[in-house]
């Protein structure tokens, strides 16, 4: 049963709700679906799970009416698994769009019509699966019979399902009729294929009262069968949760490359750890100037390249006023799929050329596609300038932050709360997280906030030296525990130090990982639950291409899954390092920030202190547009 | 066609001949007359473009603005709202000066989104405004306070507000809540907060602030008499309809 069914403006006003469906909402998950879906970009997808507070779930499905600015929302609970929605959704649509005048904003004669169409949805989807499970039978007889049945449900509808009426031969058939519907029901709320392959074959074993009696043994087979092959499946889904326990008891051993190698003598000529890592080689403090952080991003080049552009502009303008003339006039200018395609092609193929990951590139296509059909073209304008027009819109929204990025306003709170501000860098291999680290340092400096570093990198050899050489060049002090030591216990030390020697911010450093090796992600999950950091921030490469799909989205979830309280701590932000390498390939900017949700807080973009900067919205979009 | 053709080019010798046919100082007095018409309707034109006669609505997401525009200009707030993904821009007499005689303007409000993907869609309203109501939460203002005070500085340190020296309306929503804070509560919370909000800005160098304007006296507690813009600060409700302080900060900045 639909929960409710909402019909609002894009504006945020609601113009109609189903008064029959009373149910209050528990949560707000009309709010989650915009906050999160909707204005994310992903106006594309399938659904939307909403988990309220209180153990409701919900799921929602929407549609646009890209003309007039209104958007149906349909709410119901998760474990039913109902199929009618798309179409009611779509009728409504239909519907209401016909009765709908921007001056009104009370609708209540479409109650009267929505209820028809709901009895109506419900009625053809009733039809459709039985239709459905008695095609499976595959007897001629059973399909005459599931036809019938068919009608009768649909006559009455689902609420007079107990009246089923008497198909012919009295209580056997109503009985059999009335719990054929309600294992369905039961099967569809669990909602598995098998369950419903199992009804299935139960209603054609019912079915056998009035079929031949050896179709009745052929269905018992063949339920056998199905219950046979999910059988297979549960084992397979438990087989693999038990392989993965196995890699869990293996102890990783040295690699051994040649037998002739001595293992014993250690090539580890690590100086004697002491504290504070000063004194034995003089260094001079390292002051390479301004970060970039702090400068004007330059916009003389930007400047040039408009006019360039606008040179063009009047050029593309009159042809395409001609062609849209003569279009405009025959009156043909309402924006179909059909008609978005091409466009949305080429442009999906120039976000790919920049380096966007494809998944993403077509999440976007997409999503634009859905909030751009059905408009009216505007007069003059060709499709491909629309469409272009939308997809800078969107991605300026996508890559604009959606909270603060102010890190000395956050760094200035906690110390007024009298704790260090903890910042931890995790990523996968060599993507720079050592080096970043230390530009962070360097910047941090200038604005006269105290650092210390902390080395909880203890598997990569160097990696302790490397963050000693950094703190000497930049004076300050760092706390390291040298190598072979547990990460977490190392951070919770340092953290320990900070509040000591009164630091205003912990920088931690931690050794790469890649996303699909458990024992490492469970590490980096114990590390961040132990000592709850202000800041996870995800270090990627702008050279990576669709594998920054897949890195995000498995560090998200090893976060999530394995962590010890509800609110899990997710990557809060992304530091996209090795900007400088690509030269107009910044699609791995946008892929990042699309699936993970996190704003791009910094931006390395060369391998000095000062090479740190922030990411400049608007030439990302021009760029990725060009 | 080459009859119409034919006819047309009929049409303009009849008319040439008929205009060298009226006396010379008609003519030169009726083309004066024809310039100076365009010229005072363009005049006129530039005149009213450039006036800004709009109220914009802002704040944070969840704050009330759509329902306090739909209070403004109907009267109730029908159905309920959700979040605003696009901007509500009408213009209309106020529901409550609906009945009054006498000749009033009508008022064009703006409610610009206040999800934090969508401020930039406050810059595109801006110049046209003539005052500014910014919506704050007064029920659940605690743990939103950085948030609102960030906005806040912002908007007070666009440059479009400073110059024209726009007047600013700090509306304390959702008063009608028993545990709702009192407007000198969130006055003197955001003075705090914007304090703070101004060293911190200040200390990051150029490329960071958007503006290069500065709140308030440096030296000095920031209050909000120190901005050289109007700065009020009023309560309301927008679900019950008592929104008669807004309306009155519309009605002194919208010239009659």
């Amino acid at each position: 049963m639909l929960e409710q069914l909402l019909i609002f403006t894009r504006g945020g006003l609601i113009l109609w709700t189903c008064k029959e469906l009373g149910n209050a909402l528990k949560g707000s998950p009309i709010d989650a679906l915009i906050r999160s879906c909707l204005l994310e970009e992903r106006s594309a997808d399938a659904a939307f799970n909403y988990d309220a507070p209180g153990a409701a779930a919900y799921t929602l499905k929407w549609t646009f009416h890209n003309e007039l600015g209104l958007v149906f929302v349909a709410v119901y609970q998760r474990i039913l698994h109902l199929l009618y929605v798309d179409e009611l959704l779509s009728v409504v649509r239909r519907e209401f769009s016909q009765i709908y005048d921007p001056k009104h904003t009370g609708y209540d004669e479409f109650d009267e019509i929505f209820r028809q169409l709901r009895k109506e949805a419900e009625a053809r989807a009733e039809e459709m699966r039985k239709l459905k499970h008695v095609g499976k039978a595959a007897t001629v007889s059973g399909r005459k019979e599931g036809q019938t049945a068919g009608q009768k449900g649909g006559q009455q509808g689902r609420r007079t399902q107990r009246n089923s009426g008497s198909n012919g031969s009295g209580n056997d058939e109503d009985d059999s009729d009335s719990e054929r519907r309600r294992g369905f029901v039961n099967n569809i709320s669990i909602g598995t294929e098998n369950g419903i392959k199992e009804s299935r074959a139960l209603s054609a074993v019912k079915g056998k009262e009035n079929g031949p009696p050896d179709t009745g043994a052929f269905d018992v087979s063949k339920l056998q069968k199905l219950r046979a092959k999910g059988g297979k499946k549960a084992d397979s889904t438990a087989a693999n949760k038990a392989s993965t326990k196995e890699p869990k008891k293996l102890v990783k051993k040295n690699r051994v490359w040649d037998e002739d190698l001595p293992s014993e003598s250690k090539l580890d000529f690590t100086d004697p750890v002491d504290e504070r890592g000063d004194g034995i080689v003089e260094v001079v403090a390292a002051d390479q100037g301004e970060s970039m952080m702090d400068k004007e991003e330059n916009s003389g080049s930007e400047d040039e390249d408009d006019e360039e552009m606008e040179g063009a502009k009047p050029n593309a303008k009159k042809k395409g006023w001609f062609a849209s003339m003569f279009q405009n006039i025959s009156g043909n200018a309402v924006l179909g799929k059909s008609d978005l395609q091409p466009a949305l092609k080429t442009l999906k193929d120039r976000l790919m050329t920049k380096n966007v990951a494809e998944e993403i590139a077509e999440k976007l296509c997409e999503s634009i596609a859905a909030s751009l059909e059905g408009k009216k073209l505007g007069s003059f304008t060709r499709v491909a300038s629309t469409v272009q027009a939308a997809m800078e819109e969107a991605l300026l929204r996508i890559l604009t932050p959606k909270r603060s990025v102010d890190i000395l306003r956050d760094v200035h709170a906690a110390k007024e709360q009298g704790k260090p501000y903890v910042i931890v860098f995790v990523g996968v291999n060599g993507v720079g997280k050592s080096t970043n680290l230390a530009k962070v340092a360097y910047w941090l400096l200038q604005h006269r906030v105290s650092v210390m570093l902390a080395a909880c990198d203890t598997f990569r050899s160097g990696a302790v030296e490397q963050l000693r050489t950094h703190a000497r060049r930049l004076q300050i002090p760092i706390f390291e525990k040298g190598y072979e030591k547990d990460p977490a216990i190392v951070a919770k030390e340092a953290i320990q130090e900070a509040i000591r020697n009164t630091s205003d911010v912990v920088l931690v450093d931690t050794a790469g990982r890649m996303q699909d090796n458990e024992p490492l992600m469970r590490a980096l999950s114990k590390l961040i639950n132990l000592n709850n950091p202000d800041l996870v921030l995800f270090v990627g490469e702008a050279l990576v291409g669709n594998d920054a799909v897949d890195q995000l989205s498995k560090f998200n979830q090893k976060l999530a899954d394995l962590s010890t309280v509800p609110t899990a701590r997710l990557i809060d932000g992304i530091l996209l390092t090795k900007f400088d390498t690509i030269d107009d390939k910044v699609g791995a900017a946008l892929s990042m920030v699309y699936i993970s949700g996190a704003p791009i807080m910094f931006v390395g973009c060369g391998q000095s202190y000062t090479d740190l900067k922030k990411l400049n919205v608007k030439s990302v979009v021009k760029t990725l547009l060009k | 066609m080459e009859q119409w053709v034919y006819h047309i080019k009929q049409q303009v010798s009849q008319i040439e001949q008929w205009i060298r046919q009226q006396p010379a100082d008609q003519l030169y007095i009726a083309i004066a007359a024809v310039v100076i018409a365009s010229a005072l309707l363009i005049l006129f034109r530039t005149f009213n473009r450039s006036k800004a006669n709009s109220i914009i609505l802002a704040g944070l997401s969840g704050s009330g603005k759509t329902i306090l525009f739909y209070q403004l200009r109907d009267g109730s707030a029908h159905h309920g709202t959700v979040t605003s993904m696009e901007p509500n821009d009408d213009t209309f007499l106020l529901h409550s000066e609906v009945e009054k005689k006498g000749k009033i303007k009508p008022v064009r409000v703006v409610d610009v989104p206040g999800h934090s993907r969508l401020r930039s869609k406050l810059d595109e309203f801006l110049p046209h405004a003539a005052g500014l109501i910014f919506v704050v939460d007064a029920l659940d203002f605690l743990p939103n306070c950085r948030a609102v005070a960030e906005y806040l500085y912002d908007i007070l340190t666009k440059a479009i507000i400073v110059k024209k020296k726009i007047p600013v309306l700090i509306l304390c929503n959702k008063t009608d809540k028993v545990t709702a804070h009192s407007k000198e509560f969130i006055r003197k919370q955001l003075e705090k907060e914007i304090d703070k909000l101004r060293t911190s800005r200040t200390a990051i160098s150029s490329a960071d602030v958007s503006s290069e304007y500065t709140l308030g006296v440096s030296g000095e507690a920031f209050s909000f008499s120190q901005c050289h813009n109007k700065l009020s600060i009023a309560e309301a409700s927008g679900i019950t309809g008592e929104i008669s302080q807004a309306e009155q900060f519309i009605r002194e900045h919208v010239k009659l």
